[in-house]
């Protein structure tokens, strides 16, 4: 049985071993959850790829919006129509879809809603490590946060029932490593099935004009007081003892698995308070709970978020517990918490034995290898075709403006064109700026998907403003960093249903652009002149660089039984080293002093071939067992 | 008990495959185990690797200097988790080579891993195993990684069997697929009763 179906078919008391992202897909079919909606991001995706297989069968309504916002407001709808709905993003994402968020929390919904925010400690695959656990506070939403794939699925769970109780959705946080940790799960039963049509939300029901607002002000408040005794008594919050229990720990999330290690590795006794619901916390309990330790340590990842709530506590009832935290320096404010980083934390006060590592030196003589395009990346010739474009058309002074998806590695060696890089729909909306208030002329990179999320309101701002640049959108036709995900401009939804398909050419069409060209980026020959033509152009240009993502290509290819590979003639190579220098696929490298393709990595897309990487044509196709 | 496993390699190369197929075998053989994975920036052609930490843990980060085993499906890959080994713990290099494109922009070639062992010394056990050829023995090269693991079950005291093992294939693969991982298996784990006969081989213990 395939894991997706596990996780539909799954039976209660079934082990099975789940990523924690499928594990929060199985706690929605637990929950009978109606309606999901996203927008991919790392680390939250798998959750929307393992829904995308199994709604149809499952029963349940399941989209990728094109945006988080508008995930959110899906989501809500539901929820106010008497539907469980699930709405999940990455961190960033809720910023996205904040807006929505805020009101949510004035609104109140008729049926279970969660919000769930995979945040990144450490910065994986993002451009910050924000703590979300802020946006609980600032929304007055309780949250959620599960340590483990079991907990993963059993609090949302709980998170559905809360958000029923108290009429108002609740957030639900992961991080990379709770949403990317993989354990056994054991399934639970499924709560039966509900209709899956909402009804009518109610007459002037919820509205957020401000004379309804500040009634419902009063409203919130009551609902944060009813949580305030939901977590005072949910075992979400529990307590763990180790040894003697001498030292008091607060902590939650991914710091209590390392924690926990910790102590035992270090034989640390220790009482263990383990926060499941961060807002609010369970304030009392954790008032006894100081003035039952005289040292007390907060361990948390990112912000001093439960240390400062903490520390007012012991404030407030004047408690005289000593508080290690981050506002003392004992533990660091960046990054994840690892055992090691732990361990070193709590060295000094504990008198921990703790033997010396060094790392081995022979590190050091290892080359790196930062994240490269894919061998066949279309985005690899897009870039090596626009810098010849650039550098040909004269231009002296331009500044390339990128955006969020696989094409953000162009700002990598050897192309190294990205001079800002912010946001989902930056290339766009700074672009625009760039191109109005500096001399330079602004190439701004964005993908499909991102185009459609957030750039269509910057281009209307840049084409309004007069700004100067040339937009390359690089259309590779589906959601490629996040794992394939499909987009407004495919013909199919999150559910492989046939659905509308957008022309991203007919809306930059439409806002007035100066010149407007479709080029294949294989083909070298006509779209570098195409990308020329638009550089010339005044105010603001396009280009839409359109060949589908290698790996959907490959895909196909496979299906077909074809894999054409590229092999170089070393009679004919003269050794110019273009093609690893500029060009830069993976699967060319310099063996023996010779230049090689692997035929292993080798995608068959040829560009390398193209006169324009090799003038002396010694790139030739071949056969995948020599020429 | 604590045994924790560290596979590395370049993406796309079956990283997450392997340390899946691990996992499920240990919880086959009745044991706790919890296992990290790093989705990154790139698809393809950046550094991968999962964590399979097995026993009495909870954080699926193994600590510096304490794993059991390392799997460099990739190289250099295998070395670049040398931060992570001790002195009993063994490092399986696979034969299979990707030379990232930062070295080609440099002009410079992959460099020789066996002098790198040889700077590492006596620090850590080194073995280099032609887990490609074994595959393609078995019948595909992508195979690889399961003949890696039978290598280190006949030379390590991973704490699964190889009837665990075979058993996590058949409910992943079927037909061909899983025919020559079963074989792949077979062939690895040959590979390395060989290797612990010969008497130029160290013998690993297994334990910390």
């Amino acid at each position: 049985m395939k894991i997706y179906d596990r996780v539909l078919d799954g039976l209660p008391g079934e082990k099975t071993l789940l990523l924690g992202n499928e594990a929060i897909a199985r706690g929605f079919v637990e929950a009978a959850g109606g309606v999901a909606a996203t927008y991919p991001g790392t680390p939250s995706s798998e959750v929307g790829d393992t829904l995308s297989e199994i709604a149809a069968r499952g029963g349940f309504y399941f989209e990728i919006s094109v945006n988080e916002k508008v995930a959110l407001e899906v989501a809500y709808s539901a929820a106010i129509s008497g539907i469980r709905s699930f709405a999940f993003m990455k961190h960033v994402g809720l910023n996205v879809a904040a807006d929505a968020l805020m009101s949510t929390a004035y609104s109140g919904v008729r049926a279970g809603m969660v919000v769930m925010t995979a945040d990144d400690p450490s910065m994986f695959s993002s451009q910050n490590e924000q703590d979300n656990r802020h946006y609980a506070e600032l929304s007055h939403l309780p949250m959620i946060e599960p340590s483990t794939p079991q907990e993963a699925k059993d609090y949302l769970i709980r998170a559905f029932e809360i958000s029923e109780k108290l009429a108002m959705p609740v957030l639900f946080r992961t991080t990379t490593r709770v949403s990317h940790m993989r354990a056994p799960v054991v399934m639970g039963p499924k709560e039966d099935r509900l209709a899956l049509m909402g009804t009518y939300p109610g007459h002037l029901a919820h509205v957020t004009l401000p004379s309804y607002s500040i009634k419902s002000r009063k409203a919130l408040s009551m609902r944060i007081s009813h949580a305030e005794v939901i977590s005072q008594q949910t075992d979400l919050n529990r307590l763990e003892v180790y040894g003697d229990g001498e030292y008091g720990f607060i902590t939650s999330g991914s710091a209590y698995n390392s924690l926990v290690d910790v102590i035992k590795s270090n034989s640390i006794g220790a009482e263990v308070l383990k926060v499941g619901m961060s807002n609010p916390i369970p304030e009392n309990r954790i008032a006894s709970f100081l003035m039952s330790h005289e040292y007390m340590f907060v361990v948390e990842e990112l912000d001093p978020y439960l240390e400062q709530k903490v520390r007012v506590i012991a404030q407030r009832e004047g408690i005289p517990a000593l508080i290690h935290g981050k506002l003392d320096g004992t533990f660091p404010e960046e990054y994840e918490y690892s055992a090691d980083v732990i361990e070193k934390a709590l060295a000094a006060p504990l008198k921990l034995n703790i033997k010396p590592r060094t790392a081995p030196a022979v590190l050091q003589q290892i080359p790196p290898r930062p994240p490269a395009l894919c061998p066949g990346c279309p985005h690899r010739a897009t870039y090596y075709a626009v810098k010849r474009a650039v550098r040909m058309s004269g231009l002296n002074n331009v500044t390339y403006s990128s955006d969020i998806g696989c094409y953000s590695l162009g700002a990598y060696e050897p192309f190294e064109m990205a001079d800002v890089l912010l946001e989902m729909g930056s290339s766009l909306g700074a672009g625009s700026g760039l191109g109005k208030l500096t001399d330079s002329r602004v190439v701004a990179f964005v993908g499909d998907s991102t185009f459609f999320h957030a750039g269509i309101p910057a281009l209307i701002n840049a084409v309004r403003t007069g700004s100067r640049m040339t937009l390359v959108v690089m259309d590779n036709s589906t959601t490629a960093m996040t794992g394939q995900q499909t987009n407004p401009g495919l013909a199919y939804d999150g559910m492989g249903n046939p659905s509308a398909q957008m022309s991203i050419e007919e809306i930059i069409r439409s806002t007035g652009v100066g010149s407007l060209e479709t080029a294949d980026p294989y083909d070298l020959k006509t779209f570098l002149p195409a990308v020329l033509r638009s550089l010339k152009s005044e105010g603001v240009s396009a280009v839409v660089a359109r060949r589908e993502c290698a790996i959907l290509r490959d895909r196909e290819i496979r299906k077909k039984g074809q894999m054409p590979v590229y092999v170089v003639d070393t009679k004919k190579c003269a050794l110019c080293m273009n093609c690893v220098t500029n060009f830069s696929c993976p699967a060319i490298d310099i063996k023996g002093g010779q230049i090689a393709i692997d035929p292993d990595l080798c995608d068959g897309c040829g560009v390398c071939a193209e006169p324009m990487v090799c003038p002396f044509r010694a790139i030739v196709s071949g056969e995948r067992n020599g020429i | 008990m604590e045994y924790n496993i560290i596979i590395a390699g370049v993406g796309g190369q079956g990283v997450v495959t392997l340390g899946s197929l691990i996992a499920e075998a240990t919880m086959d053989a009745g044991l706790n185990v919890v296992m990290s994975e790093i989705h990154g920036l790139s698809q393809r052609g950046g550094s991968v690797s999962v964590d399979v930490r097995i026993g009495d843990v909870r954080s699926p980060i193994t600590p510096d200097g304490s794993a059991n085993l390392i799997i460099g499906l990739e190289g250099m890959e295998g070395f670049r988790m040398l931060g992570k080994a001790n002195a009993d713990t063994l490092l399986l290099v696979n034969s299979r080579r990707m030379t990232p494109v930062y070295l080609g922009i440099r002009g410079k070639e992959y460099p020789d891993l066996k002098e790198m062992a040889k700077a590492v010394g006596g620090t850590v056990r080194i073995l280099f195993i032609d887990g490609e050829n074994l595959a393609r023995e078995a019948g595909s090269e992508r195979a690889a990684g399961t003949a890696l693991l039978g290598a280190a079950l006949a030379m390590h005291e991973i704490p699964v069997s190889e009837n665990n093992v075979n058993s996590a294939l058949s409910r992943r693969f079927s037909g061909k697929i899983l025919a020559l991982n079963h074989k792949a298996l077979d062939l690895g784990m040959r590979y390395g009763a060989q290797l612990l006969k010969g008497s130029n081989v160290p013998v690993p213990t297994g334990k910390p």
